[in-house]
């Protein structure tokens, strides 16, 4: 009951805002060049997705950019934390160099992606796994890293060969470590592809908002960013449903 | 006949040369409960090691059943002092654990772990994850463990070492119930001597490192014991008290070797 007088609450809020913002910029308080209303904020989400539809297709190219380059990051994360652990001594070799990549501001190296990929959706991944690798290979080394010794005397002295003691006792203890890592990188990763899209780009939501900001569309400005705001809240939400499916025994 | 398990002459040294184990002769048989009390660093544990096959033999010789020791030794069962039980299983999981990597059917070991978790008082656990039981329980899963597998040699590094005196005693009874019903040889290392004396048939006592056997006692007290009943029989004081004067007698010699 205190949970639903909650919502009530920041409902109640949310519209008198809503309503305030509207009514001040009717009253042309509020500049609508700058600002925008709410009312033509929904008139640009329904125009954009129920009438002209050309922002399912943005959408679509944000989206996929997001979930190629946390794979591809991710997997790649991976892979190489398997081989860090596995031969610390190239762990020890590559550290400076990945140091110096990880210290990078990410998004600087946009412009050059951009030559190399080009203005599609490559340069976007591109970005979008050079951001989200760095955060799963840390976290993945940490809790390879971090498995319980007793686990693994254990299963020594039952004859766990090296491939069992891998899946049954080190990837299962350090999945929660790893999944801390992948929900942050899946953030990251839409970061990075928006940050390339507002850049240059022929697609995708980052495109559109450059191009509605540079025709003073306010209204389209301000209904991608809600949009974006629950993106974002839709993929923590989603990551946060899986993490407790997976991790039920914690 | 032969022993189970023959240990001689045994010197393990760490690091740049310190001597943790001094000339170690131990001889197990069949069926056997034996005990090795001794000091923090004494090396108990660094033999059991040795037996398991985790850490490589330098100097000396062991058999187990005749051979050399190696890691997954199917001869042995190993339970460790804390439980182990993978937090990602649920009982029943971690009760199979060991039969699934020793590569027993999923029928058979379910069963199998089924009947031990009821004899160990978890029949209604088993579908439960570790951190919902209490530490008593958590061992008693991992008895349940351990005794699943068919291994005619139990190998047992103060697994009761961190539960509260109650829990403890319930649990070294529950032990020796098991024990009783298949008389497996057993080596269980502890510092605590009533322990020691309540369920052994012998107790090995450990000098201070270096650690050496400064004696070797046959504790012959009936059997079936029942550890509590145990605490009130004057015999069982007795041995207590003999155990306790020798691991004196042997921190005081280390004493005398450090000044």
């Amino acid at each position: 009951m205190r949970s639903r007088g909650r919502i009530a609450g920041h409902a109640a809020f949310v519209i008198a805002f809503l309503a305030l913002w509207e009514f001040a910029a009717r009253k042309e308080w509020l500049d609508p060049v700058f600002f925008g209303n709410p009312s033509g904020i929904v008139a640009y989400l329904w125009d954009g997705f129920a009438v002209k539809r050309i922002l399912w297709l943005q959408l679509g190219y944000t989206v996929a950019g997001t979930l190629v380059s946390f794979f591809l990051g991710s997997l790649l994360a991976i892979l190489f934390a398997l081989a860090f652990v596995t031969w610390p001594r190239l762990e020890q070799a590559m550290d400076p160099y990945l140091m110096v990549l990880n210290a990078t501001p990410r998004i600087a190296l946009a412009p050059l992606f951009l030559l190399w990929f080009g203005l599609g959706i490559g340069s976007k991944i591109a970005v979008g796994t050079s951001l989200s690798f760095f955060i799963v290979l840390s976290s993945t080394v940490a809790g390879i890293r971090g498995v319980n010794p007793d686990h693994v005397t254990l299963s020594r002295t039952l004859g766990a060969r090296p491939m069992q003691l891998f899946f049954k006792v080190t990837l299962p203890s350090a999945v929660p470590v790893i999944f801390s890592g992948l929900r942050l990188a899946l953030i990251f990763s839409m970061l990075g592809v928006i940050g390339a899209e507002l850049i240059a780009a022929e697609h995708g939501l980052g495109q559109t908002l450059s191009y509605l900001q540079s025709t003073f569309n306010m209204n389209g400005v301000m209904g991608l960013l809600v949009l974006l705001a629950l993106l974002g809240m839709a993929v923590t939400r989603g990551m946060s449903q899986l993490e407790r499916t997976l991790l039920k025994w914690q | 006949m032969s022993a189970e398990i023959r240990i001689r002459d045994l010197v393990v040294r760490f690091g740049a040369g310190v001597l943790a184990v001094d000339r170690f002769s131990l001889e197990v048989e069949a069926g056997e409960f034996v005990s090795i009390v001794g000091p923090s660093g004494c090396g108990k544990t660094t033999v059991l090691n040795l037996l398991t096959g985790l850490i490589g033999l330098e100097l000396g010789e062991i058999a187990v059943r005749g051979m050399r020791p190696f890691a997954g030794n199917p001869d042995i069962a190993y339970m460790l002092a804390r439980d182990s039980l993978l937090p990602w299983r649920t009982t029943l999981e971690n009760a199979c654990y060991g039969m699934e990597l020793r590569g027993i059917a999923r029928a058979t070991r379910e069963q199998k772990a089924q009947a031990l978790l009821a004899r160990v008082g978890l029949k209604d656990f088993a579908g439960a994850w570790p951190k919902q039981l209490s530490h008593g329980m958590r061992q008693r899963a991992a008895l349940a463990r351990t005794f699943c597998l068919d291994s005619p040699i139990l190998l047992m590094d103060e697994p009761f070492g961190a539960l509260d005196a109650q829990t403890k005693l319930q649990l070294e009874d529950l032990l020796l119930e098991l024990w009783n019903a298949e008389r497996r040889t057993v080596v269980f290392i502890t510092h605590d001597l009533a322990e020691a004396v309540a369920l052994s048939d012998r107790v090995i006592v450990m000098s201070a490192r270096p650690g050496r056997i400064i004696a070797d006692m046959p504790i012959d007290l009936p059997r079936p014991r029942s550890v509590r009943a145990l605490q009130k029989d004057h015999r069982f004081h007795e041995f207590y008290a003999d155990v306790w004067a020798k691991l004196e007698q042997g921190l005081g010699r280390a004493l005398e070797e450090v000044h």
